[in-house]
């Protein structure tokens, strides 16, 4: 599969609401989509593309923005293939695609503790790795582990 | 009254590892399930935006700790197509010898974990002493029996030593003659039929829906195996079956990861004959400087060097003892990975477990869990 047949397939559901496909390096593409999209695209990858399983859902804090990452594998095409959203920082929400497929479930769970995107209507949106009530979000990169300076060690001289 | 819920864990012989499952049981019989992860999180995608290419390394041995020489591999794949950095050839083999012994050592940890959950003593030590043996070749190449370091961004740390062909093949030679034993003590051993055939069943369609991956995707007949659809490193140039079983219970998972310990075996004598035969190099010439030596003294031309990090994201698949592991390396120009996120097959296996735990009776959680092959480690990162 090809970019241009994700192009081909989506392009008519999606209209302007799909913001493009790339080539991307070992998949069949990148489709990057509007989040009023997200459901039309999620059925038309799993439904008309055969994109049955979903193997990663991540995402990335570009400080302004924060990007959606889905991971896609197709049975028929031997193929992955990968969607991507972009979302503003001070709204940063999208609709779950746990109802699409129900491995994202847990992913999502994982995205929104630690990189602070909201998935709407998701099932069981609470804490997965961190403990019930944990305020941060430590993936985002105002987390800071440690600064430089409280690294430094201070040599006396004698 | 009926119903309530009960831990097993964090503390449960069943568990293998610090995570906790909640159970609601309406007598023995298992309502629904809820695991309860992060008990070992350390943060490790976090510390990753922190370090040095190179440095992530360390970091990935410690991801899964069964199975080190799988997620190194992983997350080199992922820096290298992030970094477009081409291994030499031979780098290419040994890091398919990694990958399978790391295999052998990872399905017959779990043979001994899992047959002992089932009241069976002596294959524990079976599984253990064998497991040892791939351990001692590991040592001999890495240096270490667990955490080893071995892969670079750009090949491989260093050679093989001499030697090391003919010590490999007498213990493929021994293991082949073990898996035979293996079966004629579970197979045929009325006990572990009793406790394994037809629990824990999980269709292919619902499988692939929650992301089952792995031993417990191809016990349930869906031929899916990124080593032959999505082939990496010398992967296309090795003749391997992929085990398939069709039960979809725990005895078929069971079937798969014996049946796999053996392709696995014939993989390794075809990639000790062609290094017999390749010398050369195992890592990249041209490296870039940077990658060779993260805290050399770097002068003006070094510094010029280290601003020129190709900017991108790097996306790397392998089929990993447990299933598919997917890694994401971005990098927006700067020396460190911008962001690292893994995919461990165990996470998504473990979500998935209401799918087939729910309807079975308490006793049996011990045996679907232990076929399940639970690596707490690269689930909690």
């Amino acid at each position: 599969m090809q970019p241009q047949d994700l192009q081909r397939a989506l392009a008519p559901k999606l209209g302007e609401r799909l913001l493009g496909v790339e080539p991307f390096a070992g998949t069949a593409g990148r489709v990057r989509f509007e989040r009023t999209a997200a459901l039309e695209t999620f059925r038309a990858m799993r439904d008309d593309l055969g994109f049955a399983h979903c193997a990663m859902v991540g995402g990335i804090d570009w400080v302004e923005t924060r990007e959606v990452l889905y991971v896609l594998w197709s049975d028929g095409a031997r193929q992955y293939a990968l969607l991507s959203t972009t979302v503003p920082a001070n709204d940063a929400h999208v609709e779950t695609a746990s109802g699409v497929w129900p491995s994202a479930n847990w992913h999502e769970r994982e995205a929104w503790e630690m990189v602070d995107i909201t998935f709407d209507h998701h099932p069981d949106l609470r804490h997965l790795l961190m403990p019930d009530g944990y305020a941060f979000h430590p993936l985002l990169r105002s987390f800071k582990l440690h600064e430089p300076e409280e690294l430094e060690v201070k040599v006396r001289h004698v | 009254m009926s119903e309530m819920w009960i831990n097993m864990g964090p503390q449960h012989p069943m568990t293998h590892g610090l995570w906790n499952l909640r159970v609601q049981i309406d007598g023995e019989l298992v309502r629904a399930v809820d695991p309860e992860m992060g008990y070992l999180h350390r943060g490790i995608e976090k510390i990753s935006e922190d370090r040095h290419y190179n440095e992530v390394i360390t970091l990935m041995d410690r991801c899964c700790y069964v199975a080190g020489m799988a997620w190194e591999h992983l997350y080199i794949l992922g820096a290298e197509a992030a970094l477009q950095v081409r291994p030499p050839e031979r780098a290419d083999y040994l890091r398919v010898l990694c990958d399978e012994f790391q295999r052998l050592g990872s399905h017959l940890m779990w043979y001994a974990a899992f047959v002992q959950d089932l009241g069976l003593m002596s294959p524990f030590l079976y599984g253990m002493r064998d497991r040892d043996l791939v351990l001692d070749l590991f040592q001999s190449f890495t240096g270490a029996r667990m955490t080893y370091e071995y892969m670079r961004v750009g090949g491989v740390r260093n050679d093989l030593p001499p030697g090391f062909a003919d010590r490999s093949r007498k213990v493929l030679d021994w293991l082949d003659d073990r898996f035979r034993e293996y079966d004629a003590l579970c197979l045929g051993s009325t006990i572990f039929r009793k406790r394994c055939d037809g629990l824990g069943v999980l269709k292919g369609p619902e499988a692939i829906a929650h992301g089952v991956t792995g031993p417990m995707l191809r016990a349930a007949g869906v031929k899916r195996d990124l080593r032959k659809d999505r082939p990496y490193s010398a992967y296309d140039r090795v003749d391997f079956d992929v085990a398939l079983a069709d039960s979809a219970d725990v005895t078929g998972r069971y079937l798969v990861r014996m049946e796999e310990m053996r392709q696995s075996v014939r993989i390794l004598r075809q990639v000790l004959d062609w290094l017999d035969h390749h010398p050369g190099p195992v890592v990249a010439d041209r490296l870039p400087r940077w990658l060779g030596a993260p805290y050399a003294p770097v002068g003006a031309e070094g510094y010029l060097l280290k601003r020129n990090y190709p900017k991108g994201l790097g996306l790397s698949a392998i089929e990993e003892p447990h299933g598919e592991a997917l890694s994401y390396v971005v990098n927006d120009g700067g020396e460190h990975p911008y962001r690292v996120k893994f995919r461990s097959p165990v996470f998504a296996n473990l979500s998935a477990a209401s799918t087939y735990l729910v309807g079975y009776h308490v006793a049996d959680i011990p045996p679907i869990m232990g076929s399940v092959d639970v690596c707490v480690g690269e689930v909690d990162r």
